[in-house]
């Protein structure tokens, strides 16, 4: 039996050693993108700044976030832009691009999302240049230089 | 970094401390409640160090879990191959932890002078490699052991510690700023010919610290050392402006040497035909690499199982050749997996390197990480026969509490040298 | 900055040795690690093999031809009846390896148990009292009163029997002589004497041996001349036939006047067959010899040589009549041969041959079974039967008498293959009975013999045919 029994906790073993390979690679892997995003300020059609103090906070942020298509905001790992902030919920929000504009959508979340003070409901809302987004202890303004279409 | 850390990697070095204790305990005879309790403190130990790292703002926070999940793999190897060797492999590991914040802050406190003490490194190499030729014992044809306190005593390898003095070293000489006298000195000889680039002098020094260590090296017959700090030597010159004609000359230098000992030298003859030809003299010069290569045989793809295995066949198993046991028993897809921690821990400090501004520690993080992912190539490529053998032990797997200690040393001050990035990226 | 980039290029060539790593050990699991773990330096092996008690190797009647005793605490493989299957079972030492039976069904000799076995009873059975696991038993299809009355009937004579049922493909007789005795001892005694013994003792004629098939290859070449519409081709025979400048002359010089396919077969005439060849054409011959797998190898139990086509496709007058009538650049083993005139016995369907029945493990449950399969049909049905009136003629009549048995049609071919040396022809003789309801087909061939198949050969398969059916 004993034969048999070590072989299948020896391919657990090794599958362990993978998993842990895969979970480092990812972190590095979200690591990077968030560096590149730090980087390429202003290239992006839109990003988010953040206007609370960052000494306030009792975790690290950045100053501004580039927004992709289609961003998923909240503490969850599957999240597209994670925030370490713990009274968001692991899917906060989505942020994401229709025919030019942007539009903000709440994720159900517990503590809200609110719109230049508005609670948002459960329709998504256009996103103008200048809303003020406010998601758990964060403010961001969001930013859209070059305007929609036209 | 800006976002919650995930605690995945923590989660899976404990599980798999877990799955080694039971394959230990199943594999019969050794139940040591100390190997057990021990195998809990790694996972203790890197719960914290990891929390600390990643919450103190000590930068880079994979390279301790990384190292902790490599230090599991070779903590549950060597428990599987002798209990006593296990428990103080253990020992050796969490000491290597504290060795490892030791010098990271020992780094931190001293960064300032480190790169203008370019004597001290070379004074202290010299008179460690002394005292191994005086005091040194000779094991398995090389000199390269002090033993302190009779035969039961301490035996500490010198050489595993030569390895960061010996990185320290170039990296000091390669970025150390040139002083009014030489700058003078560019300038009336700029038009020669030789030498005379601003980067000549640094190189002539390189070459001659490599040239000092590698006579020692030599003469203690330390051959996979000798190898190791050559290649690091060879890319330290070439990514600190060497032309292609030096890189050549260095090149044709070593395979001279190696031409050389090949000839005059019975100890390499030997390797080299025990590499070329391994079953010519299966049951002598051949009989550790073939031993090795039936291991890996046998374990085919994915291993006859942890404690399943023939490892006691493998000469120095759990030292040199301790990745032939792995090969055997997790399979060579067990093997992949080292190899690529490994690589992942190298690609860490070679992007540590990259993102520091730092000319010095940028130096250091190169050549460190450089040194110890040669390191296990050399010897994973030795006792796989893809390269020949030479011996040397394989970072945080092998037992020796010497190559432990200095390892975790080693990589204590890439950890330094990224918290000190981290610190400037936040300044500006 | 500069020495970024050359520390990302230092990068890249980590990352390609690494790679190089996971590379290098997959092509040495993939190619190297089968035929390296198995040398004698691993000690690994002797370890499996002490640790288990090697399965005996049974006969189709159950006596045993092979099993190891515990002897001082280290195993001994003990051949009782000494040289007679050492082609068949071959050896298993340390000093020399293993061979044959041995070497290819070596996983189930040392297998324990089957997996059925581990899921109704549990691991670990059968370890009481300190007795070692038994490894699985092998039942081959040999008929061992055959291969003594082969041994006996060849006496001593270089050369093959084998004997095949044709309807399954079952080896019952698979004599190769000269031979030597496989129990290690005696090995290890005699083994310089015997690499260097010019009979070459240690060629297992039935399966490696190459030899030219000679006349026997007539009737693949019948075969072809019957599909291919040449049923009504005549020649005039008058003992010899010049083609291209070459003279091909029949056995003894006899003429057989104006004859056909039938005629020509029963008294193998070299002027008839000589020009069929050259009529058929390169690409008829060469798709008649595929057929009857004489230009490949033989998948089987034990290691087979391939048997030899060397003509491309560009065949000169003479070639094509050397090949009609079995010479030439052609080459076969006497396993092939039996496999040929199987096929034709068993309608024109070839089954693969196999020389074991089934393994056994030792509580008698089995964990391997041969299953009869057909390589495929080598020619359509009415061929088959008229090649087998054909060589019924033959034993009838014709040039393999020798082989005839009272009572029952005998079918059969007699060859005799010229070769390097003049006067030593080989002789052969292939053939099946009953001639309607075939039970057996043999090839017989005896090396250097210098006298016919039909002389040599034929009475040797007469015995071995006439005892299987009488048994």
């Amino acid at each position: 039996m004993g034969e048999i029994l070590s072989k299948i906790l020896t391919y657990i073993f090794v599958i362990i050693i993978y998993l842990f390979i895969y979970a480092i690679i990812r972190m590095i892997y979200f690591d990077i993108r968030a560096m590149n995003r730090k980087k390429s300020g202003g290239l992006a059609d839109a990003y988010l700044k953040l206007i609370n103090l960052r000494r306030d906070l009792d975790f690290n942020i950045d100053e501004s976030y580039e927004l992709e298509d289609d961003e998923v905001i909240g503490r969850g790992a599957k999240c597209t832009l994670r925030l370490p902030d713990k009274y968001l919920s692991v899917r906060h929000c989505r942020i994401y691009k229709a025919d030019g504009s942007f539009f903000i959508e709440d994720l159900d979340s517990t503590n809200g999302t609110f719109l230049n003070g508005d609670e948002l409901g459960d329709e998504a809302v256009e996103l103008i240049d200048g809303d003020k987004i406010s998601i758990g202890r964060l403010n961001f303004i969001f930013v859209m230089p070059k305007g929609v279409d036209e | 970094m800006s976002y919650a850390r995930s605690m995945k990697p923590l989660f899976y070095i404990i599980l798999l401390n877990a799955v080694g204790a039971a394959l230990i305990s199943i594999s019969g005879g050794a139940r040591s409640p100390e190997a057990l309790v021990l195998t809990g403190a790694i996972c203790v130990v890197s719960i914290i160090c990891y929390t600390v790292v990643s919450f103190a703002g000590f930068g880079d926070p994979y390279l301790f879990l990384i190292i902790s999940m490599l230090g599991s793999v070779g903590g549950i190897m060597q428990l599987r191959i002798r209990t006593a060797y296990g428990v103080r492999q253990l020992k050796w590991f969490l000491l290597g932890t504290a060795c490892y914040f030791l010098a990271m802050l020992i780094f931190l406190a001293m960064r300032k002078i480190l790169p203008r003490l370019t004597p001290l490194y070379v004074g202290v190499s010299v008179a460690l490699y002394a005292a191994t030729l005086v005091f040194g014992r000779t094991s398995h044809g090389s000199r390269n052991w002090i033993v302190i306190g009779g035969d039961n005593g301490l035996s500490i390898q010198p050489s595993e510690l030569i390895r960061i003095f010996f990185v320290l070293t170039l990296a000091a000489i390669f970025t150390a700023q040139p002083d009014k006298n030489s700058k003078k000195k560019k300038k009336a000889d700029g038009d020669k010919p030789f030498g005379l680039r601003p980067n000549a002098a640094r190189l002539l020094s390189a070459s001659a610290v490599t040239a000092v260590n590698l006579g020692f090296l030599l003469l203690q017959r330390e051959w996979g050392i000798a190898l190791l700090f050559f290649a690091t030597y060879f890319f330290f010159i070439y990514v600190y402006g060497a032309s292609r004609g030096y890189l050549l000359l260095n090149a044709a230098a070593a395979v001279g040497v190696g031409a050389v000992s090949l000839k005059y030298m019975g100890h390499i003859q030997t390797r080299v035909e025990a590499w070329l030809n391994p079953f010519a003299d299966a049951s002598g010069k051949g009989y550790q690499i073939t031993q090795s290569l039936f291991a890996i045989g046998e374990g085919g793809f994915v291993g006859r199982g942890i404690g399943e295995g023939s490892v006691y066949f493998i000469p120095e198993v759990h030292s040199d050749f301790i990745f032939s046991a792995i090969c055997e028993e997790m399979g060579i897809l067990g093997g992949f997996a080292i190899v690529m921690l490994y690589f992942v821990l190298t690609y860490r400090g070679f992007k540590i390197a990259l993102a520091c501004t730092n000319r010095f520690n940028k130096a250091v993080a190169f050549g460190l990480s450089l040194m110890l992912g040669l390191q296990s190539f050399i010897i994973i490529g030795g006792v796989t026969k893809m390269i020949p053998l030479t011996g040397i032990t394989l970072p945080f797997i092998s037992y020796g509490g010497s190559s432990m200690l200095t390892t975790f040393a080693a990589y204590g001050i890439l950890q330094a040298i990224s918290a000190l990035k981290e610190e400037t990226t936040d300044e500006l | 900055m500069n020495s970024n980039k050359k520390i990302v290029v230092t990068l890249v060539f980590m990352c390609a040795l690494f790679f190089s790593v996971f590379i290098y050990l997959t092509y040495f699991q993939l190619f190297k690690a089968d035929d390296l773990v198995s040398s004698n330096y691993n000690r690994r092996l002797w370890e499996k093999e002490e640790s288990v008690l090697r399965g005996s190797i049974l006969d189709r009647g159950g006596l045993v031809l092979a099993e190891s005793e515990v002897e001082n605490g280290s195993q001994k493989r003990v051949y009782p009846y000494g040289s007679l299957y050492a082609h068949v079972i071959g050896y298993n030492t340390r000093s020399y390896g293993k061979t044959n039976l041995e070497l290819s069904f070596n996983d189930y000799l040392l297998k324990t148990e089957s997996l059925t076995e581990i899921i109704q009873y549990g691991m670990d059975m059968g370890t009481e009292n300190g007795e070692l696991k038994r490894g699985c038993d092998l039942i081959t299809t040999i008929d061992h009163d055959l291969m003594r009355t082969a041994a006996s009937a060849m006496n001593g004579r270089n050369g093959a029997v084998v004997a095949i049922v044709p309807s399954t493909g079952e080896v019952v007789c698979l004599y190769s002589g000269p031979s030597f005795d496989p129990n290690e001892d005696e090995l290890v005694k005699n083994w310089a004497d015997l690499s260097e013994d010019e009979n070459s003792p240690f060629l297992p004629r039935a399966t490696k041996g190459l030899y030219a098939p000679g006349s026997t290859f007539k009737i693949a070449v019948a075969a072809a001349a019957l599909e291919n519409g040449y049923d009504d081709f005549t020649v005039d025979d008058e003992g010899s036939v010049k083609i291209d400048g070459r003279v091909f002359r029949n056995a003894g010089g006899s003429e057989y006047g104006e004859i056909g396919l039938r005629e020509g077969f029963k008294h193998s005439s070299n002027v008839f067959f000589s020009r069929l060849g050259v009529e058929l054409g390169a690409e008829t011959l060469k798709k008649a010899a595929e057929d009857f797998m004489i230009t490949k190898k033989i998948p089987f139990d034990i290691e087979t040589s391939a048997s030899a086509w060397s003509y491309g496709s560009d065949m000169g007058k003479t070639e094509l009549a050397s090949v009609g009538i079995g010479q030439g650049k052609l080459l076969t083993t006497p396993l092939n041969m039996a496999v040929v005139a199987a096929a034709v016995a068993n309608d024109g369907i070839m089954m693969k041959p196999y020389l074991v029945q089934s393994v056994v493990s030792p509580n008698g449950v089995s964990v391997y079974e041969a299953e009869p399969e057909a390589f495929g049909r080598v020619a359509p049905a009415v061929v088959t039967d008229a090649l087998g009136d054909y060589m019924l003629a033959c034993v009838e009549s014709g040039t393999g008498v020798n082989a005839r048995i009272r009572g029952i049609d005998v079918a059969g071919k007699t060859g005799t293959a010229q070769n390097e040396r003049e006067g030593r022809d080989h002789a052969w003789f292939v053939g099946f009975a009953p001639k309607d309801d075939p039970q057996i087909a043999v090839a017989v061939f005896q090396e250097y013999s210098g006298s016919s198949g039909g002389a040599a050969c034929a009475p040797i398969a007469r015995k071995i045919m006439q005892q299987w059916l009488e048994g």
